[in-house]
C-alpha cells in the first residue's frame, strides 16, 4: 500500500486543479473513503481506477459537490481561484445518460446549456461548433430516447462541454461503445484538451485508456493502491516479457524460468528489462526471433490491488 | 449593484428554461400524461355507467308534484357536477402525475446533472412547481372547456361571473394540489415509490374530496374527519360554482328554496363543520392558507435540504 500524497508541482507553470487532502467519507459504519489524498495537474489526463465499491463514485460526486464530505479538504481550481461556483468549471459524463430521454437532442442542450447562461447566438455558436467536433448536426432534431448508445454518447460529451469547461470528468464514458465510437470521443477529447488546454479526469475499465494517462490513481477500498505515471507502474508492479519463438519448450524449461506458451511463441517472465537483457545475452543461441514487452496496465492493476479490474467489477 | 442585477436577471432566465424543460417532458411524455388522465377518466365512466342516473333520479324524485322540471335543466345540473367533480380530482391528481418528473429526475441522475450545474437549488424547486401548475392547469383548462362544451348541449345555465369563478376555483385548486404534491414527492427517490403514491392518490383522493360520491352521503363520523382536509372545501367551491345556475333556473321555475337548498347540501355545495355552516368567503379561505403554508413547507423542505 502507497502513502497517500499530495503532487508538489515541478513547475510554477504547472498548477494543481484538483486538490484533495486527508478525505474521509462514510456511509453508517462503512468507510468510503479514507484519509485519501491525491491531486490533479492542470491539463492533464488522470485515471482513476478502482473495482466496484472503491470508492470512486463517492470521491467524484463529492469534487462535483453533490456529496458532503466527513472530513479534509477538497479543492476545485487552481489555486488563486476561489473554491465556489465549482459547477461552471466541471463538465461531467456520467456512466449512464442523464440526458432527457423523450426530448429532442436540440431540446435538450438548449435546456442544459441554459443552466449556465448560454442563450440565443451565444447557443448557436458554441452547438455549431460542438456539432462540427463531435459530427451530429444530422440527429439534433431527433428525440435522444431513439438515437443509438453511441450517439446519445456523444451527445452526453457535447452537453458536458457547452460551458467548455475546465475540467472535464468521464466516468467510464466508453463503456458498451462499438471500438470506432470509441476511437472517435478519444479523438474528440484529444483534440479539445490540445486547444483549450482542459483537464480529464477519467474511470474506466479498459486499462488500454488508462495507458495513455498523464498520472493514474488507483483506488481500493477507499484508499490509495498504487499512484504514479503508468511508466512508473508499470516498472514498480510489473515485469517484463521476452516471448521467444522457434524455441522448443524443453530448452527454456531448462533455463529454470517462469513462462507460458502464447500464441506459437513461449513468454518468458522477468523482472526487469536489465533481467531480460541479461538472459538474452547468456543464451543468444536460444535468442534469435524474439520480443521483449514490459507488463501492462492490467497486470498493474492486478499486482497492485490483487483484483481484476472487469466491466463488471469497474461499475 | 448591477452583478446582483445581472445575477437575478440569469437566474430567472434559467427559472425559465427549466420550467420550459418541465413543460416539456410532461406533454411529451406519454407515460406521465396518460397516467395523469386515468383518474379523471374513471370518474367520467363512473358518471356516464350509473352515477349520472342516479343523481337524475334523485333529483326528480325529490322534485314536489306539480312542479314540471325541463328535462334540459335535470341534465345541466347533473352535468355541471359532474365537471365540477372532474375537475376537482384533476386539478390534484394530475398535478401528482405531473410533479412526479420530479421523482423521475432523481431516479435517473438528470437532478445530478441538474446540481452540478451552478443553478440553485431553489431555483430547481420552484422551476418544479412552476411548471407542474401550469401543466395541470391546461390539462385543467382543457377539460373545462370539453365539459362546458358538452353543457352547451345538454344544458348551459352557467352565468359569465360563474365561469370565472369556477375557473379561479380550479386555479386555486392546483395550486393546492401542485404544493401538496411537491412536498409528498420530495421525500421519493425511486419508481417504485413512484408507483406506490401514483396509485394511492389516483384511487384515493377522489373519494376522500368528494369527487367520487358526496361527502353528504358518507357516515357523520367519517364526514367530521374529512372536514378537516382542505381538499372538501375546494371541491364545494367547484360544484356550487359549477351549478350555481342551474339552481338559479331551478328556482325561477318555482322550486323551493329549502328543496335546492337541500338539493344543494346533499351534493356537498354547501358544507357544514360540526353544525355550523361554512360559508363560501370561509372556504376560499382556508383553500389560500392551507396552499400558503404547504407552498412555505416545500420552499423550507429546500432550503434545509443538505448534502448527504
Amino acid at each position: 500500500m502507497e502513502e497517500n500524497t499530495v503532487r508538489v508541482s515541478e513547475s510554477e507553470n504547472i498548477k494543481n486543479i484538483i486538490e484533495i487532502k486527508n478525505l474521509t467519507k462514510n456511509y453508517g459504519n462503512v468507510k468510503a473513503v479514507s484519509d485519501l489524498s491525491f491531486s490533479v495537474r492542470e491539463g492533464e489526463l488522470f485515471a482513476f481506477l478502482g473495482v466496484n465499491g472503491a470508492g470512486k463514485s463517492t470521491v467524484i460526486n463529492i469534487i462535483c459537490g453533490v456529496l458532503s464530505k466527513d472530513g479534509g479538504e477538497v479543492r476545485v481550481g487552481v489555486s488563486d481561484e476561489k473554491n465556489d461556483n465549482v459547477g461552471a468549471r466541471l463538465g461531467v459524463v456520467f456512466q449512464g445518460s442523464v440526458l432527457d430521454m423523450s426530448l429532442t437532442v436540440l431540446e435538450n442542450l438548449r435546456c442544459r446549456a441554459a443552466l449556465y447562461g448560454i442563450h440565443g447566438e451565444a447557443f448557436k455558436k458554441r452547438l455549431s461548433e460542438l456539432c462540427g467536433l463531435l459530427g451530429f448536426e444530422d440527429i439534433l432534431r431527433r428525440t435522444v430516447g431513439r438515437l443509438s448508445g453511441g450517439q446519445r454518447r456523444k451527445i452526453d460529451v457535447a452537453r458536458a462541454l457547452l460551458h467548455s469547461p475546465g475540467i472535464l470528468i468521464l466516468d467510464e464514458p466508453t463503456t458498451g461503445l462499438d471500438p470506432q465510437t470509441r476511437s472517435t470521443l478519444w479523438s474528440v477529447i484529444s483534440d479539445v484538451r490540445k486547444m483549450s488546454g482542459m483537464t480529464v479526469f477519467l474511470t474506466t475499465h479498459y486499462m488500454e485508456e488508462a495507458a495513455g494517462a498523464d498520472h493514474v490513481v488507483i483506488l481500493d477500498g477507499g484508499k490509495i493502491a498504487a499512484e504514479g505515471t503508468p511508466q512508473e507502474l508499470k516498472n514498480r508492479y510489473t515485469g517484463d516479457y521476452i516471448t521467444v519463438y522457434g524455441v522448443s519448450e524443453e530448452k527454456i524449461r531448462e533455463l529454470g524460468v517462469k513462462y507460458e506458451p502464447l500464441g506459437g511463441g513461449l513468454r518468458i517472465f522477468v523482472p526487469n528489462t536489465a533481467a531480460a537483457t541479461e538472459l538474452i545475452v547468456k543464451h543468444t543461441e536460444l535468442f534469435s526471433d524474439y520480443e521483449v514487452t514490459k507488463g501492462n496496465m492490467d497486470d498493474v492493476f492486478l499486482n497492485a490491488t490483487g483484483k481484476k479490474l472487469t466491466e463488471e467489477t469497474g461499475k | 449593484m448591477s452583478g446582483v442585477n445581472t445575477n437575478n436577471i440569469k437566474n430567472i432566465r434559467v427559472y425559465f428554461a427549466l420550467v420550459r424543460r418541465n413543460v416539456l417532458m410532461f406533454f411529451k411524455d406519454k407515460g406521465l400524461f396518460f397516467t395523469a388522465l386515468i383518474t379523471p377518466a374513471i370518474l367520467l365512466v363512473l358518471y356516464s355507467s350509473f352515477l349520472g342516473n342516479i343523481y337524475r333520479d334523485s333529483i326528480l324524485q325529490s322534485m314536489p308534484s306539480g312542479l314540471s322540471v325541463p328535462e334540459k335543466l335535470i341534465n345541466g345540473l347533473v352535468g355541471s357536477q359532474l365537471l365540477s367533480s372532474i375537475l376537482a380530482v384533476s386539478a390534484v391528481t394530475v398535478a401528482f402525475c405531473s410533479n412526479m418528473l420530479m421523482v423521475r429526475d432523481k431516479a435517473t441522475g438528470t437532478v445530478t446533472d441538474f446540481r452540478i450545474s451552478p443553478v440553485k437549488s431553489q431555483t430547481l424547486s420552484l422551476a418544479y412547481y412552476t411548471a407542474t401548475l401550469i401543466s395541470t392547469f391546461a390539462v385543467c383548462l382543457f377539460g373545462a372547456l370539453v365539459g362546458f362544451i358538452y353543457l352547451a348541449f345538454v344544458g348551459w345555465y352557467m352565468s359569465f361571473s360563474d365561469v370565472l369563478l369556477l375557473l379561479l376555483a380550479v386555479f386555486l385548486l392546483t395550486m393546492f394540489g401542485t404544493a401538496l404534491s411537491s412536498i409528498v414527492n420530495f421525500f421519493l427517490s425511486t419508481q417504485g415509490q413512484i408507483s406506490a403514491v401514483g396509485t394511492l392518490v389516483s384511487s384515493g383522493y377522489g373519494f376522500i374530496c368528494g369527487a367520487y360520491m358526496p361527502i353528504a352521503s358518507f357516515s357523520s363520523g367519517l364526514q367530521k374527519v374529512l372536514m378537516f382536509t382542505p381538499g372538501i372545501y375546494a371541491t364545494s367551491l367547484l360544484k356550487s360554482n359549477a351549478t350555481r345556475g342551474a339552481f338559479r333556473a331551478l328556482s325561477d321555475i318555482g322550486a323551493p328554496d329549502a328543496l335546492i337548498d337541500g338539493i344543494k347540501s346533499s351534493i356537498d355545495c354547501t358544507l357544514t363543520f360540526f353544525g355550523k355552516k361554512v360559508e363560501t368567503g370561509a372556504m376560499y379561505l382556508v383553500l389560500c392558507l392551507s396552499t400558503a403554508v404547504l407552498i412555505a413547507v416545500y420552499i423550507l423542505q429546500s432550503a434545509v435540504k443538505r448534502k448527504r
